[in-house]
């Protein structure tokens, strides 16, 4: 198995700013979030009903999902509210040149 | 975890039929139109209340009771708005207004948002959708449902068997495990109240929550069936959101009433749009989902060309239900 690399994901500057961008890595449908505390990086998929997430409801700190409105913290992927229970897959992200990268 | 799935939203933003941009502007969350209008809410709810008080005695307390009950039921419209989280900006808020409403009409909130998440899921599949009334099969049929009996009857036999800790297979389906006994606990919270506040009436004499609240509540019953048979009875009973729910377009007491509600198929496009945005998605949506110009009335007329021959049935085309 390949070491973790870092990765560009998508320019910061194409973000929908402090709201949830939906991101293609390969076959991945990634959820980039512009949080209160900084960009997050999270599977897009909601781990209930599997809508994307990013057609929800963003707050700044948690992301409702769209079909059922299960709730989940973008900041650290911990499932909040009902029918949402298994928390969301997070992806180690930071920023550095513009780009926001993965580490995968 | 379930498989991707295409939700109508995602389906409209990749067709084009909507922008992002647009879809985040009708997501914006405010308490103040909720405010607003729960305010003029209870104004109607202290007349129509009112109107009982000074026909009591007379044989105009009946159709005062009527006109108060129609209110009254249509505090399912809020609970179901409150059950997506889209009335109030703060979170809990909806909860707790969720939960009186539930009380009110007997509808148990928790519960209640488990089904409907189901419902979402499965919008007018046959053995998959938990809310799904089906076309009745002739005019006796019709009529039956719009009594309210088989309603009160399934709510009353649901609350009663929950607080004995037993749910149906079909319950245990949509409500995780996790989450019985909460489920239990509500019906024996809710069950509790009621049996105090029926205790009250008999110790004091003080019958007001019977004039006030039960008797209208029955008596506006057949309202809230006539109104929730428009949303999908008729339509076809397949998964596809362009086909399988209707928009009323109706008067503004009722759309106030409702709160908005009448824009179902917008809202089964994006249910966690709010009530008081459903007007604007609704303008952006009106071409690609079934919209019947003459309201609720319209809807029944579809209905009950079907159950007379006039035209072809809606479940002829029935999708096969999940084995």
């Amino acid at each position: 198995m390949r070491d973790k690399t870092w990765q560009d994901l998508i320019a910061i500057a194409d973000l929908m700013p402090k709201d949830a961008t939906p991101v293609k890595f390969g076959t991945r449908e990634l959820a980039v979030f512009d949080t209160v505390d900084g960009i997050t990086v999270a599977y897009a998929r909601c781990t209930h009903g599997a809508a994307n997430l990013c057609d929800g409801y963003f707050d700044g700190k948690t992301i409702e999902c769209p079909l059922h409105q299960g709730l989940f913290d973008a900041r650290t992927g911990a499932a909040r509210a009902s029918p949402a229970r298994v928390n969301l897959r997070m992806i180690q992200s930071r920023t550095l040149n513009s780009m926001v990268q993965i580490l995968i | 975890m379930a498989p991707p799935v295409l939700t109508p939203i995602t389906q409209a933003l990749n067709d084009g039929t909507l922008t992002r941009d647009e879809l985040k502007g009708f997501l914006r969350r405010s308490n103040w139109p909720a405010f607003r209008l729960l305010t003029i809410w209870i104004v109607t709810l202290c007349v129509t209340g009112y109107l009982i008080r000074i026909s009591m005695g007379t044989g105009w307390v009946w159709p005062a009771m009527f006109v108060h009950g129609v209110v009254m039921v249509h505090h399912f419209a809020l609970q179901h708005e409150c059950c997506h989280y889209t009335v109030f900006k703060t979170r809990w808020l909806n909860d707790v207004a969720g939960n009186i409403c539930g009380f009110i009409i007997m509808l148990p909130n928790r519960h209640f948002r488990y089904e409907h998440c189901d419902h979402h899921t499965y919008t007018q599949l046959s053995g998959d959708d938990p809310e799904l009334i089906p076309l009745p099969k002739n005019l006796w049929g019709y009529f039956w449902y719009l009594s309210s009996v088989p309603y009160w009857r399934n709510k009353f036999s649901e609350l009663f068997n929950h607080t004995l800790g037993r749910l149906s297979e079909d319950e245990k389906r949509f409500i995780p495990k996790e989450e019985h006994q909460t489920i239990i606990w509500e019906a024996n919270i809710m069950v509790l109240l009621y049996v105090a506040i029926v205790t009250i009436c008999f110790v004091t004499g003080w019958w007001a929550p019977v004039w006030y609240w039960w008797l209208p509540v029955l008596l506006g019953e057949p309202v809230m069936r006539f109104i929730r048979m428009t949303e999908h009875v008729g339509k076809p009973c397949i998964s596809d959101m362009k086909e399988n729910t209707r928009t009323n377009y109706v008067s503004r007491p009722m759309q106030f009433l409702c709160w908005n509600m009448n824009y179902h198929a917008e809202h089964h496009y994006a249910s966690s749009v709010p009530f008081y945005a459903l007007p604007q998605l609704h303008e952006k949506l009106r071409h690609v989902v079934q919209v019947e110009p003459r309201g609720y009335l319209g809807a029944h007329i579809d209905i009950l060309k079907q159950l007379t021959g006039r035209k072809t049935r809606s479940d002829a085309t029935e999708a096969t239900p999940r084995a």
